[in-house]
């Protein structure tokens, strides 16, 4: 087995980061599916890294390549036809960004404390079926840092996003953070499992995005804060 | 250990797990593929109902005689709880089926449901069979993470289903209904995930994927990995089975579905959330009974809440929707509990406000269907004109609030006894008050609906609901009476189906022997 360079771990974990926000704080959507798509891209390059590590981790790179980097983002550039620019959102960039930082500092400190809680099989521990040196163990805990922070990112988006297209890219960048958590969490997960969680995220995606047309349709915008036909 | 040996001496393997969910999937693809050409697939949704039914009931009753079918290596299992649930989800199905063409082809026909009629009822039925098979795939699933595979597939099934109207209020519903849904589940993906991980640490391999195997070993999980996947399965499985606080997406997706959908959403699609959560929190009950008490907790609040905002509502298929957030407060309640007894009333519960509900959503829908108005302030002496659908609300309403001779009371007075044995009085006196107000609930909206004089928005000529329609009422009215009056007919299922799950009173090691 090589051995994972933490450069490169680093390296692509941050990008992900810079992608995720720029989907999220993108005005246009079209724009925002890019940066979509390249953290998406980002997800399957570092999945693909970890595979010097554990071979079976290759196949994850190839699930999330059809199910998260090429399926969604062609669901969004046609969802995106008609109009490309986003409703207002409820917080601006500024805040945002503020926001983001704290996630990712708090994330950090969380997983590289706590690492215990949720890593029992991850790269780390004797018993699982490939063993690793020390240093992969933090490696394991920045990856579920970087996971959970581009998860509550996705969560986020969803939040304080207007536009209902918005929150779909949320929805998918909270599906992605799951996705790479995954790799800490349950490395051994069996490939039809892990097809099966990601196949059903994509058939949510193109669902919602077909109910969001007709939603463009009928109330003519897709901004979420007119959807207010029922309440409690 | 071999996975053969592991087997022990009642599990058979069966081809039926597999059949029970094949069939009604099947027969959903082949609506998709043939639906647009013939004009059968009312016909074919209904056979692979019935043919469904028989099989979870040939099913249910291989496992009263004590065996535990399993098929695909254990993927599939099928236990006494497992059973119980099969059976009334392909009942329930069963008998909205026959309710449900007349009733679809009036909706189409009068809302003027854009695009063409033959196009929408095909892809209606399609993902109505497929929902149905999500469910009862759920039901069997022993692999803990395709238990949430297959809850989240239920949600993508019935996804469509609420939107179905496609006018402004069934697309807001439809567009919550997956957001929040969605959203919600992906916590017990991660619950699912760290019990898994810890489970197989233990067990090694594969092995931590099968919760007959997890159950073994759930004693030695390290406490703060349970606090944090049980807090990830009760957020996440709650949100689907409508727990407060996570209950904002039920009252709009249960109240613009078509009357059928709803009727299967509130009947099943609600218990076999709460199966789920039962199937992975209560592996922890033993050791950690503080994770029942947040059960517990949870419960009393729901139960409040829900028919606190019931109350409030004009809307007839928006107050049965918060009712049903109430009442599966009621079921959190008997599982928070604990205790053997506490659970058992809680499947009890599960059986008779599956059957309550869909009696009443149908009979609100066959309400609908007559008069064309849908809120209570506009409806008015219809008793005279719709005697049936009249009798069938009562006995639903009655049943709900656990009324004697209904079925409501019989697990209800469980529940009470249960929460008063268990010592928990304050949720116990809780409880009788809520079922006062459920039955204020029911009884002022049966009262707004039939009795009093018609008014002039109504026309003179508002007749009883077809034949089929009343059918399907009456089966489930008589449901509820029989149960009602002859309860012993379920003790030994349920009592069966309770000793399948764990109690925080009883070790693990006493609950592998008795079984």
């Amino acid at each position: 087995m090589g051995e994972v360079s933490p450069k490169i771990v680093h390296t692509l974990s941050l990008l992900m980061i810079l992608t995720s926000f720029a989907a999220v704080e993108a005005g246009n959507l079209r724009h925002a599916t890019v940066a979509y798509l390249f953290q998406a891209l980002l997800i399957c390059g570092l999945l693909t890294v970890y595979s010097v590590e554990n071979s079976a981790l290759l196949y994850w790179a190839g699930t999330a390549l059809v199910t998260k980097a090429l399926l969604p983002p062609l669901f969004l550039w046609k969802a995106t036809e008609k109009s490309q620019q986003e409703t207002k959102p409820l917080i601006g960039f500024g805040p945002s960004s503020v926001l983001a930082i704290l996630i990712l500092i708090v994330m950090y400190v969380f997983t590289h404390a706590h690492a215990s809680v949720f890593v029992q099989t991850a790269l780390g521990s004797g018993s699982t079926p490939y063993e690793v040196g020390e240093g992969l163990i933090s490696l394991a805990e920045t990856n579920l840092a970087v996971a959970f922070t581009v998860f509550t990112l996705g969560i986020y988006a969803i939040l304080t996003r207007r536009d209902a297209v918005k929150t779909v890219i949320g929805l998918c960048l909270l599906e992605n953070g799951v996705h790479l958590s995954l790799v800490s969490l349950a490395p051994t997960m069996r490939e039809t499992a892990l097809a099966g969680i990601a196949t059903e995220v994509v058939i949510t995606v193109w669902l919602l995005l077909y109910v969001i047309s007709g939603i463009r349709d009928r109330f003519g915008t897709t901004d979420t804060s007119q959807l207010t036909e029922l309440h409690w | 250990m071999s996975i053969s040996s592991a087997v022990s001496s009642n599990e058979v393997h069966s081809i039926l797990p597999a059949l029970v969910v094949f069939v009604p999937a099947g027969a959903g693809i082949l609506i998709f593929l043939v639906g647009k050409l013939l004009w059968t697939r009312a016909a074919i949704a209904q056979l692979a109902a019935a043919a469904t039914l028989a099989i979870a009931v040939s099913i249910g009753l291989a496992v009263l005689n004590g065996d535990v079918l399993i098929c695909f290596g254990r993927q599939f299992r099928a236990d006494e709880l497992s059973a119980l649930l099969l059976v009334l989800v392909a009942a329930v199905s069963f008998i909205t089926m026959i309710y449900c063409p007349v009733y679809m082809r009036h909706l189409v026909r009068e809302a003027g449901i854009p695009s063409t009629t033959r196009g929408r009822l095909t892809v209606f039925y399609g993902w109505l069979m497929l929902f149905i098979a999500t469910m009862l795939w759920a039901c069997l699933s022993n692999n803990i993470i395709m238990l949430y595979v297959a809850v989240e597939a239920s949600t993508i099934a019935s996804g469509l289903l609420v939107a179905f109207s496609w006018d402004r209020r069934a697309l807001e519903a439809g567009y919550k209904y997956l957001m929040l849904l969605t959203v919600g589940i992906t916590f017990a993906l991660f619950g699912c995930v760290l019990v898994y991980a810890t489970g197989s640490s233990i067990l090694g391999g594969s092995k931590g994927l099968l919760i007959s195997e997890l159950k073994k070993v759930a004693s030695s999980f390290p406490s703060t990995t349970v606090a944090l996947a049980s807090a990830f399965l009760i957020v996440g499985f709650g949100t689907k089975a409508g727990i407060a606080p996570f209950h904002p997406w039920l009252p709009d997706a249960h109240a613009e579905a078509p009357t059928p959908v709803s009727a299967l959403l509130s009947g099943i699609m609600l218990k076999v959330a709460v199966y789920a959560m039962v199937r992975t929190v209560t592996l922890f009950y033993p050791n950690f009974p503080p994770v029942a008490a947040f059960v517990l907790g949870l419960g009393v609040f729901t139960m409040i809440l829900g028919d606190l905002m019931a109350l409030a509502q004009d809307d007839l298929k928006r107050m049965l929707a918060y009712s049903s957030v109430s009442q599966m407060g009621y079921v959190m309640l008997g599982f928070g509990l604990g205790t053997q007894l506490g659970i058992y009333a809680g499947l009890f519960h599960i059986i008779n406000h599956a059957l309550a509900k869909s009696l009443l959503f149908l009979a609100a829908g066959a309400v609908m269907y007559s008069s064309g108005a849908r809120m209570l302030s506009e409806m008015g002496g219809l008793a005279k004109k719709m005697p049936i659908t009249s009798f069938c609300f009562f006995v639903g309403a009655l049943a709900l609030s656990g009324m004697p001779p209904f079925n409501g009371f019989q697990s209800k007075l469980a529940l009470f006894v249960a929460g008063a044995q268990a010592g928990a009085w304050w949720a116990v006196i809780l409880a009788i008050a809520t079922s006062l107000i459920t039955l204020i609930v029911l009884v002022r909206a049966a009262k707004s609906i039939f009795w009093g004089k018609i008014p002039d928005s109504i026309p003179e000529s508002v007749r009883e609901a077809p034949a089929r329609m009343c059918l399907a009422m009456l089966v489930l009215a008589v449901g509820c009476l029989a149960i009602g009056t002859y309860p012993q007919m379920l003790y030994s299922p349920l009592s069966k189906a309770a000793k399948v799950v764990q109690t925080v009173v009883t070790p693990p090691t006493d609950a592998f022997a008795k079984r």
